[in-house]
Formats: C-alpha cells, structure tokens, sequence
C-alpha cells in the first residue's frame, strides 16, 4: 500500500516572488504534491526553502538548528490557527473608523507527542499565549516493533476544545494513529484535531487520509518517500536528537 | 526598461538645493591642499604662504559643495597642521537644509560664487587680527610668537589686501533672502509630496506591493491591534505576532540561490540559501515598534535607524538623526521598518536616504503594517524597484495611531 504513494523524486521548480521574471528565481525542489483535501502545505516560499534547507543540513549545529526550526513551527501554527472558526466582530479603532473585523471563537489545547513534540511547545506558546499542553508518551515496543502508549496527561475538558496535534516528523505516522486514537477515546472529535508537523512522507499523509478523513494535517514540506529504516528520505535525521542532544 | 523610466515620479528630498551661505573670514581650513616634502619643510619653518588663493584646492571644494547642493552626501577633509596633510578620516556631511562655507577665500573662486546663495563680507580691524592671530598660533598650534610676525607682514598682510579685501564688493547680506528660500522649499516639497498621490485614485496597486494574506488569523489580530478597546498588553502581543508575520514575508523579497546539502541520513537535498547579508533600517520612532518581531526572525542583524519627524507647525517630514551600518551598500537585502505610512512622507524621504548612501533601489524592501493606499502608489511610483509588504490598507490616508498604542505615549 506504501508503494503507491511513492514518487521516484520531489518536484524541482523555480521558487521565488510573482513579479520576479522566472529565469531570475533559483530552482530548489519543494514538497511532494497529495491529492487530499484534507492535507495542507506551507506556501512554497523561498523563505520557507531556506529555512528547511538549513535544518536539514547535517553540518548545520544544535542552536541553529533549534533556531530556525522554531521559525518553521512558528509559521505551522500560524496556519494550523486559521483553521479555528472565528465570528463577525465589529470594533471601533483609535480614530473612529469602523472596522469590520472578526473574533476567535472555541477553547483550543496542544498535545504535544513526546519527545520530539515537545519542542513545538515555544511556537505554540508564541501564538497562543498561557494555551494549556497536554502530552502523549509513545514508545515502539520491542518485541512487537508496534508503537505502544506508555503515558498521558491531557486536559480535563479536553471534548470541548481543539486540539492541536505536535509532532515534528510524520514518517509512517503509527505514533500519530495512536495518539490521535487516545484524543478520540476522551470525545475530541475527528474534526476538531489538527496535527501540526514539519516533514510528512507521502505514505504517512495516504494512510492518515484514509483513516482520518476529516482530520486536518498542516504541513510545511512532504517528503520523497521513506528507507528501509522508515526514516523520510531525505529528511532531516531525528528531530528530537538533533533538537535535544546532539 | 524605458517605460520603468519614464513613468518614474519624481521626488526631491527637502535638502536638495541646500541654501549656501560663504562667510568670508577667519575660520576652518578643511580645504588646505596636502603639502610636498618641500613645502611641508617651509610650512614647518612659518615659510608657507598659507594665506594665498594657491593654497587652497577649490577643485574639491567645488566638488563637495555641488555634491551637497544635489542633496548627496559629502565627505569634507580634515587637514592636520601637525602633519602638513590631509588625515585619512573625513567629515561627513548629509541633508543639511542650510551650510555655510567659512574661510578667507570663500568668496573668492568664481565657481564657488555661483553655488552661493548668500554672501558675508566680515570685517575686522587689523590690529584684533593680527593679536587673535598671535594667540591662536601660540596656544593651538605651537608657534613662537617671532614666526607669528614674520608670516603676518610676509604673507596675510600682502595677502589681504591682494585677495581678501576684494571680495567685499561681491558680498551682499541678506538674511531675509535664506529665510525666504526655506519657507518657499518646505512649501514647495509639501505640495510635491501632495501631488504624488493625486491623480492615482483609480490606478491599481503596483505589482510590488505585497499584500499579507488575510487568514482568519490575521484578521482576528487585526481586530484586537485596531480595536481601541484592546488592553496594552494585548496590543504589544498581538503586534509582535504580526510584526514577525510581516518580517517572514519580507524576507520572501530578497535574493536566493540554489545549494545542495546532505541530511545527517546521507541524502541529498536541493535547496536554497540567501546569496547575502541582509539587515533592517527603523525609521524612528514609530519603527522601533517592529524591532521584537524582526529579533525573532534575524536576531543578530545589523539595524541602521534614522529619525523622522513631521514639523508640528507645517506637518512637512524632516530629517534629524541618521546612523546606518558602514557597509550597507553592499548588503544583499534591507529591511526598511516602519509600522504605519500616513502621507507617506517619512517612507519617502527614508528610501531616498538609502539610495543615497548606495543601497541600491532593488534591495530596499519597506516593511508596514497599516497603509494608506495613496502612500503606497506614490512610493512605487518614485521608486519602481523597491519593493513593499504590507498587513492592512485603507483608500486615502490616516493619522498615525500605531506607534502611540505600541509604546504607550
């Protein structure tokens, strides 16, 4: 099944600015297209390249690489946020002018799946500040090699909110499955998750679409495809090692 | 490429056609031409005639004043007396909206004379002279007071009466003249920034306008930032937000090059890498406002700012305060902030500062959060290369409210 999804290599296209004449803008290759509506791609701005380009550089080191990853999630957020339903709201502004604006409406929560997740929490926070964070322990059991739930704490009234689903690199997505799994045994429903993260593979995003079709994925840039190993080619290595360790 | 030319507007900042004033006196001697080995060893004997026309290199004085006159920017040399040469460091002079030339032969060169827009003629008797001389020579400069002396009968005396004494007859003193000149200049760049907007009511935005996306979110902050109501803390918040929003997009506007590098799993990616440096300019003090959000995304760039102010009498923009990082000519991509155009004065004048210390118009992008549109065409129409992001619009124009909601006052 993993196989349909694979295209041999990313697009490769001139990236740049609309008045920019095309032979000006520099070619790089951007994210795999899906043909899912649920799934939704960062604009592929040169700005958005540069950036992946340097955390997925092996020789860029550990505060950079947290750097400009914290300026890729910060960009995630801001478009995951505009998949939260606002009200009409009119105001007045500082002079007198109306403006017909609108209102955030609904309670929103991250759920960060630890360990790696948890470094989406400061770009979460820069948008939303004092949001509550739950987390979700997940962990491959040895000898099944199948991913197994160790841990979580979650919010309270987690049913009444959005959930805002944090985990940076979105391989096969068996951890993904089961966390979104533990979010609908405590009511959230599917509708009302969205999982923010910076690299997806093709396969991950097909198997995701056809178990969760109404969950939203937000993604800046999907992948070639996978190795035998299961890591996204060609990826950025481990997130959580190089954001952590390393 | 012609048409780019043609339909170029013109703008001239209000420091152009500076008003020259040429005192003939005593005074600096930035101008003394470097001296030979030889002259140099009779300068050091009081042998030099210093006091003659010769002495002076009017071919640059002449340089710097038209340089000054067209509005550019002047480097004016420092002489040493203890070396008998220029130093390598020079003054420089931008955006003086009156200058006055001080010297024994400032009214003398007649290339000179027709840069001037006034002319002093200082007396003083000779005896005040020749004892304000003695103490200048003995106490600044080292001399003895028998060289001090011989140098007055040998060459300023002769010298005066040659060449100084002269330029009386071209001196006319009217300082109701310059006063004129001002008012007549701010009146007339006023008008000139007035005009730029009209007439472009209907005309479409220029392409390089780039307007952010209005998501819902960035409504919903639109709403809190505008909405009076909003606390300060929430407005600084959500401003921030935007500000480091605008930057993201801003930075879309610079130039890129193609790279490949290898992921720690021993792939290769094809990607991309700013060719150059970029760095940010504030126009103060609005500007300051964008400085949060712009360290979240270029913490370390380097930041040129410069103060405009809005004359409180005749609302024309001037000019008070400018320190930008010494190689900013070279520098790939510059971020120029200021949170909100009004009549778009302040940006004008702000980009035309730029051009003039050699950022070329290409690399300029004007970063604003809230803009009126007769601004924004009146700015792409004098400057077709920079380029603009912007958050929110409205058709004409409005006060400025941001900078007063961000910092409080």
């Amino acid at each position: 099944m993993a196989s349909s999804a694979k295209p041999s290599q990313s697009p490769k296209q001139s990236v740049g600015p609309d008045y920019r004449p095309e032979k000006q803008k520099p070619t790089a290759t951007v994210s795999t297209e899906v043909p899912f509506e649920n799934v939704h791609t960062l604009s592929q701005t040169p700005q958005l390249i540069a950036l992946l380009t340097m955390i997925r550089d092996k020789n860029t080191d550990r505060a950079d690489f947290i750097f400009y990853s914290n300026r890729i999630i910060r960009l995630l957020v801001e478009e995951g946020l505009n998949h939260l339903p606002v009200v009409e709201h009119a105001i007045t502004t500082p002079v007198g002018r109306t403006y017909a604006g609108v209102m955030f409406q609904g309670k929103i929560c991250g759920v960060s799946i630890m360990r790696a997740g948890e470094a989406m929490e400061q770009g979460l926070r820069d948008c939303c500040r004092s949001v509550r964070i739950g987390k979700i322990l997940i962990q491959r059991d040895e000898e099944t090699c199948m991913p197994k739930l160790f841990y979580d704490k979650l919010p309270e009234d987690i049913a009444d909110r959005w959930c805002l689903l944090l985990d940076p690199m979105f391989a096969t997505g068996g951890s993904a499955i089961m966390a979104v799994d533990v979010l609908k045994s405590r009511g959230v429903p599917e509708n009302r998750i969205l999982f923010l993260n910076l690299i997806a593979s093709p396969q991950g995003i097909e198997n995701f679409a056809k178990k969760f079709p109404e969950l939203r994925v937000v993604t800046a840039f999907i992948d070639q495809g996978l190795d035998e190993k299961n890591y996204i080619v060609p990826g950025l290595g481990d997130f959580g090692d190089r954001f952590y360790t390393m | 490429m012609a048409d780019m030319v043609t339909q170029r507007a013109h703008y001239s900042p209000p420091w152009a056609d500076v008003s020259i004033i040429g005192i003939a006196a005593q005074g600096q001697d930035s101008f003394y031409k470097s001296l030979d080995e030889e002259a140099s060893r009779k300068a050091f004997r009081n042998e030099y005639d210093f006091d003659s026309p010769d002495a002076i290199d009017f071919d640059v004085l002449v340089d710097r004043l038209r340089e000054l006159k067209a509005g550019k920017r002047a480097e004016i040399p420092i002489y040493s007396f203890a070396k008998h040469a220029r130093e390598k460091e020079t003054t420089s002079i931008y955006s003086p909206h009156v200058l006055i030339l001080e010297g024994i032969f400032a009214l003398y060169d007649p290339r000179v004379l027709e840069l001037l827009d006034m002319k002093i003629f200082c007396e003083a008797d000779a005896d005040t002279c020749l004892s304000r001389r003695i103490l200048r020579d003995v106490e600044e400069r080292g001399r003895d007071i028998k060289g001090c002396i011989k140098q007055w009968f040998a060459y300023v005396k002769p010298n005066f009466e040659a060449y100084v004494e002269p330029q009386r007859k071209v001196a006319v003193m009217v300082i109701q003249y310059i006063e004129r000149k001002l008012i007549e200049k701010s009146k007339s760049h006023r008008a000139a920034l007035k005009k730029l907007g009209q007439g472009s009511e209907n005309d479409a935005l220029s392409e390089n306008v780039i307007l952010l996306k209005q998501t819902s979110q960035v409504r919903g902050m639109n709403t809190i930032i505008q909405d009076i109501d909003t606390s300060a803390e929430d407005f600084i918040f959500y401003f921030d937000r935007i500000a480091a929003l605008l930057v993201e997009n801003a930075l879309n506007n610079i130039y890129f090059e193609s790279v490949t590098v290898e992921t720690p799993t021993g792939n290769k990616y094809h990607g991309l890498h700013a060719t150059g440096e970029t760095s940010a300019v504030v126009i103060l003090r609005a500007g300051s406002t964008f400085e949060t959000g712009l360290r979240r995304v270029l913490p370390d760039c380097k930041t040129g700012r410069l103060l405009i102010q809005s004359n409180i009498r005749t609302g024309e923009p001037e000019l008070h305060y400018l320190k930008l990082p010494h190689d900013i000519r070279t520098h790939d991509g510059v971020l120029l902030l200021d949170p909100q155009m009004s009549s778009g004065g302040a940006g004008l004048m702000a980009v035309q500062v730029l051009v003039d210390h050699g950022v070329p118009e290409d690399k300029i992008v004007f970063v604003t959060y809230f803009a009126g549109r007769i601004a924004l065409k009146g700015l792409t129409k004098v400057f077709p290369g920079v380029k603009v992001v912007v958050c929110t619009t409205v058709p004409d124009f409005e006060e400025r409210w941001v900078e007063s909601r961000y910092l409080g006052c």
